[in-house]
């Protein structure tokens, strides 16, 4: 069964928890708490949550510093600051080391859940990207070496003949490669195999 | 005819120093009959002296002065004792045209054939009342200038205490819009409880509000009694911005026992806030990154005395004998009124404030304020 998305609020203010709390609720969206970045860090096993609502201004660990933590530690949900006003110009510098956006309070009607939507959106299509390509990997892998030198031949757009010459092998060699490739990678055409390849190789870099 | 020049010389220098004196001089008789009056009288009171020769004396005077003086005259004569005699008192006086002012009364007793008449000697105080009252204002209006400074000084963590409220209302009220929306039967509890909320994040704006109110207000002293923990902890909630901004700890020890003080919260807190935010603000200044403002209460004797201790760089030697001067200040954009002001408000509840150098090696500011004091 599918849940609805989570989103998690680190935000040392009662009052703004809560209220962030019934008005996600009021959108379909659930939610999970933390009083402090510390408690966050503290908890070794968080529910999966899609993106985190991080009040910039904390006692103790603060909110960019927590941003900094989570960026060393590779954890990929978009974050999106709570400030006051005066903290602006920090949130812009937010934005500009990887935040998803900010939000100033007092909120504006509807702004906070269209970002929390364009965030988990974000988020969504993020994830699917990666299992796609993690998915193409495992097939990659699956191939024997031969098997991968005719895959990228094939998909810089050498003729089966070309292959054969390059290869120093039969052409009907290679035919049976092909077949084999396009089976295990699952691509019905051509063109399909080109762009699991140039995935694969953006990746890589 | 026998010329009795002595007497017709030092008579002359008589009615030469009556007429000279600057203050006024009336002499009566043991039943308050004007004898005299002298030119200096005729100007403050507006009667000439014919007008008041054989007229009772208390005719000068408002009530209850008036009353007064004919009890005092009564029971000289009954008793032949006084108390003014020597000593003197202020009292009020009233001019022909009818107004009344305050005047300075000193009285002598003169012995003359066998009978007593007495010499007052009075001086108007109209002017010197005028001029402390002046003062008095004054002095108000630079209490209530620093009063508005410090407000300044703390406009961003006041912005940020309305705002928290602020957001959260919003935000319940946009969720309840939502749960509107989206319910097609009304869910009665969930809009019950958002609306207490609201009204609670409300009650907190406006608490916000009501303390910003009374650090600003001007006007007169209106001294009561307080608990001195209370009033503490009220003021410390105008920091917590601060305090969350830049990571420094402040810490407040109350004291055991409840201690009732009898004084001006507004100044006390006046006081209390300048020396919090001269500690935090010298923390800054250095640059320090565990700052620690700590704030006590101990009872010593039959005094209060309430520290701010700061781990901050301290107060230089040099400067440590102008530090309660007013318009001393070591802060770039510092105007230097506060620790004067203070000092001033320390003095007029009958205590003081004296400079320490903290265990640390910062500063150490402690307010001595006296249990009973009846100011």
């Amino acid at each position: 069964m599918r849940h609805e998305p989570m989103v998690c609020i680190v935000d040392d203010d009662e009052a703004i928890r809560e209220s962030l709390r019934l008005l996600l609720y009021a959108s379909g969206l659930r939610s999970c708490a933390y009083v402090s970045a510390d408690e966050y860090l503290a908890d070794r096993r968080p529910p999966e949550f899609e993106c985190m609502l991080l009040d910039i201004r904390m006692p103790g660990t603060d909110g960019l510093e927590l941003f900094r933590i989570l960026q060393d530690k590779h954890l990929a949900f978009p974050v999106i600051f709570i400030t006051g006003h005066g903290d602006i110009p920090l949130a812009v510098s937010a934005i500009k080391l990887g935040a998803f956006d900010f939000l100033t309070k007092p909120f504006r009607e509807g702004e906070l859940i269209e970002k929390v939507r364009s965030a988990i959106e974000y988020h969504q299509a993020a994830r699917k990207h990666l299992v796609e390509l993690q998915d193409i990997q495992a097939r990659y892998d699956s191939c024997t070496p031969r098997e991968q030198d005719v895959l990228r031949l094939l998909a810089t757009g050498s003729t089966n003949k070309g292959i054969a010459e390059t290869l120093g092998i039969s052409s009907r060699t290679v035919e049976i490669h092909r077949a084999h490739v396009m089976s295990k990678m699952a691509a019905d055409s051509l063109p399909a195999l080109v762009r699991m390849m140039s995935l694969l190789e953006s990746e890589e870099n | 005819m026998v010329k009795h020049t002595g007497r017709t010389d030092s008579f002359n220098a008589f009615e030469a120093l009556l007429d000279a004196v600057v203050d006024a001089i009336i002499i009566i008789d043991h039943r308050g009959t004007v004898q005299r009056f002298n030119r200096a009288a005729q100007g403050m009171f507006g009667y000439t002296e014919p007008e008041m020769l054989g007229v009772n004396v208390n005719q000068l005077m408002p009530e209850p002065y008036r009353s007064e003086h004919d009890i005092y005259l009564d029971r000289y004569r009954e008793t032949g004792t006084t108390a003014i005699i020597g000593t003197g008192r202020e009292v009020a006086g009233l001019k022909k045209d009818g107004r009344t002012f305050p005047m300075f009364l000193s009285v002598g007793e003169i012995r003359r054939e066998g009978e007593s008449h007495f010499v007052g000697i009075i001086k108007d105080l109209s002017d010197v009342r005028d001029t402390q009252e002046k003062v008095r204002q004054l002095e108000e209006q630079l209490l209530h200038a620093d009063r508005l400074v410090i407000l300044g000084e703390l406009t961003a963590g006041i912005a940020h205490e309305i705002s928290q409220p602020l957001t959260a209302i919003a935000a319940y009220a946009d969720a309840g819009r939502s749960i509107l929306e989206r319910d097609a039967e009304l869910p009665v509890e969930d809009i019950r409880s958002i609306c207490e909320r609201i009204a609670g994040q409300s009650r907190r704006a406006a608490e916000v509000v009501q303390r910003l109110r009374k650090l600003v207000r001007s006007g007169t002293v209106s001294k009561a009694r307080h608990d001195i923990n209370q009033i503490i902890r009220n003021m410390l909630l105008l920091f917590e911005y601060e305090v969350k901004k830049t990571n420094t700890k402040l810490l407040f020890y109350p004291i055991e026992s409840l201690q009732d003080l009898y004084v001006d919260e507004i100044h006390i807190q006046q006081i209390m806030v300048n020396l919090v935010k001269n500690s935090l603000d010298a923390i800054a200044q250095a640059g320090q990154q565990d700052g620690l403002v700590e704030i006590r209460i101990k009872k010593v004797g039959s005094d209060v005395l309430i520290s701010v201790t700061d781990n901050g760089p301290g107060v230089d030697e040099r400067h440590r004998k102008h530090l309660f001067e007013s318009f001393f200040t070591t802060k770039p954009r510092g105007v230097g009124l506060g620790l004067s002001i203070c000092k001033t408000i320390a003095g007029a509840h009958g205590g003081n404030l004296r400079y320490s150098r903290s265990s640390t090696g910062g500063s150490k500011f402690t307010l001595s304020l006296p249990l009973e004091f009846i100011g």
